[in-house]
């Protein structure tokens, strides 16, 4: 697939998932591992895509949790544009991540400006609803939001998407050797940030050895995820049966 | 005065149809100025337009719905389901005031948020991408495929549920959900699951390991990540996640100062040949 039709289909993409359509669902399209997903049919290239969405996950995994739903970074955005160009430029998923940073904080800017712009169908649900317009209403909720999310997101990852592959091949080529280093360092410390604000957001202090259980648990005994998650729901449902006992007690 | 003796009866085709509104544009038109109102409103357009006849009536409830709203999408529902069974009850010739459905409303948003936040998006969302992580690192689509069939498949059947639990029960069900033990040995055990899955992801997925070595004239050589190991292995990693979690508890959540802190030690650590 050509440049020019990737950057219009992640400008497309990137403008759908945020718009938020169906709560859950566009909540889990707009995660990198699914952005990964759309890449890799388009690019042909669906291991890589998947790598580099799997690592960007995890650095936004704990940002879903946050709660109020005001969203401290954009996995989409950074999804948007670090997985097709670095699949484009077939970097190291490191690399890619380094590189979907700063995208992820401009994002949170994007997103303000939608919300306030949104005020201004609110306004005109007022006059509808004073005519008992129910229709304008439904329109008022849906098309107009909808346009105007078209017009502020799809511009931003079109033009970068479509300019940056031959800007970012060309940079990859010149960085020195302890500069991509640091991107692997930083590759291996950022999920690091995604599980702590998970751990902050769900975790009481007296929960914590849990968390410690899991770390040591691979660790140690090497259980892959799914024996960990198989052992962590039999112990949570156990405890909340004694938990009950003793209140009956 | 003949309308009066007819019943208007809501089935229930039409509190599911609101519950699809208020899912499909919960977050979709939500602005600063009065967040989800909008979306809860046009859930409502179904309903009140079989409830109401005249356009003086409907026009008054939707303005009443277009109030000040906000809470989570999902759990919200249950708000949703007694809100309509109150709007049928009033369209009935029941003394249900405007400040009754709006105290209700405002009365439960904040309290349900929590639960829905704990559960739907602290819970529920990071254990199912998390389970099929693994999937997507090994550059399988199914990591990205399976939650987003699973996600919304399973959200949707709790406000499926929910909304038409808050139309028979009313506001009882909500004072069940709320003192009822079992909402809160809900939110432990799916407290419990995700950070043990935390933990274990921790483990596979935060890599930080030192080259520092130190060599002697007498020729042994100290390795010291084979120092760290021999201790208990991963403690970098452990230490990387506690770090940022006793500081985002401490001061806040800096997400951005954080970030920006990471990039610089990377930088920093891989000029000195630290990390």
């Amino acid at each position: 697939m050509s440049v020019l039709m990737l950057a219009v289909c992640m400008g497309f993409y990137y403008w759908f998932c945020r718009l938020r359509f169906g709560y859950t669902f566009s909540s889990m399209l707009l995660q990198p591992v699914v952005i990964g997903v759309f890449v890799g049919l388009l690019t042909g290239n669906m291991p890589l895509a998947m790598k580099i969405g799997a690592g960007l996950q995890l650095v936004y995994l704990g940002v879903t949790s946050t709660p109020g739903g005001n969203v401290p970074s954009d996995p989409a955005l950074a999804g948007c544009i670090a997985i097709p160009l670095g699949v484009m430029s077939n970097m190291t998923p490191e690399v890619a991540i380094a590189l979907a940073i700063p995208f992820g904080v401009l994002g949170v800017f994007v997103d303000q400006l939608r919300r306030s712009t949104n005020a201004v169908w609110v306004h005109m649900a007022d006059r509808y609803a004073e005519k008992a317009d129910t229709k304008g209403i439904l329109r008022a909720a849906f098309l107009y939001p909808a346009i105007a999310g078209l017009v502020i997101r799809f511009p931003i990852v079109f033009a970068i998407d479509f300019f940056g592959v031959t800007a970012v091949e060309k940079l990859i080529a010149v960085l020195p050797q302890w500069l991509m280093h640091s991107f692997e360092i930083m590759g291996g410390i950022l999920p690091a940030l995604g599980f702590a604000i998970t751990l902050s957001v769900i975790g009481k202090k007296s929960l914590i050895p849990f968390f410690i259980t899991g770390f040591f648990a691979v660790m140690y005994l090497k259980l892959d995820t799914m024996a960990v998650a198989i052992f962590a729901t039999c112990v949570a449902l156990l405890l909340g049966l004694f938990q009950l006992k003793e209140e009956a007690i | 005065m003949g309308e009066q003796t007819q019943v208007k009866k809501l089935n229930k085709k039409d509190i599911t149809k609101s519950m699809w509104i208020y899912y499909a544009g919960a977050e979709l038109s939500n602005s600063y100025e009065r967040l989800q109102s909008l979306v809860f409103c046009a859930s409502m357009t179904p309903v009140l337009k079989k409830l109401y006849d005249t356009d003086e009536e409907l026009s008054a409830a939707l303005k009443r719905h277009l109030v000040f709203f906000n809470t989570e999408g999902i759990f919200g529902a249950i708000i949703q389901g007694i809100a309509i069974s109150m709007e049928e009850q009033k369209a009935n010739g029941e003394n249900v005031t405007d400040e009754a459905i709006t105290g209700i409303k405002t009365g439960l948003m904040g309290p349900i948020a929590g639960m829905g936040d704990a559960i739907v998006w602290a819970a529920i969302m990071p254990i199912i991408i998390s389970i099929f992580l693994p999937f997507a690192s090994s550059g399988s689509a199914l990591g990205g495929i399976l939650p987003l069939i699973l996600y919304p498949a399973i959200t949707i059947a709790i406000a499926y549920w929910l909304i038409h639990n808050g139309y028979t029960l009313g506001k009882k069900s909500v004072v069940s959900l709320l003192h009822g033990g079992k909402m809160k040995s809900i939110i432990f055990t799916a407290n419990v699951i995700g950070l043990t899955m935390m933990g274990a992801l921790s483990a596979s997925y935060v890599t930080i390991s030192t080259p520092l070595k130190f060599g002697f004239s007498s020729g042994t050589q100290i390795v010291v990540q084979d120092i760290l190991n021999t201790v208990a292995p991963g403690l970098l990693p452990l230490a990387a996640v506690f770090i940022i979690y006793f500081y985002l508890r401490k001061k806040g959540p800096y997400y951005n100062r954080i970030l920006l802190t990471v990039v610089a030690v990377s930088v920093i650590t891989s000029l000195l040949g630290i990390l």
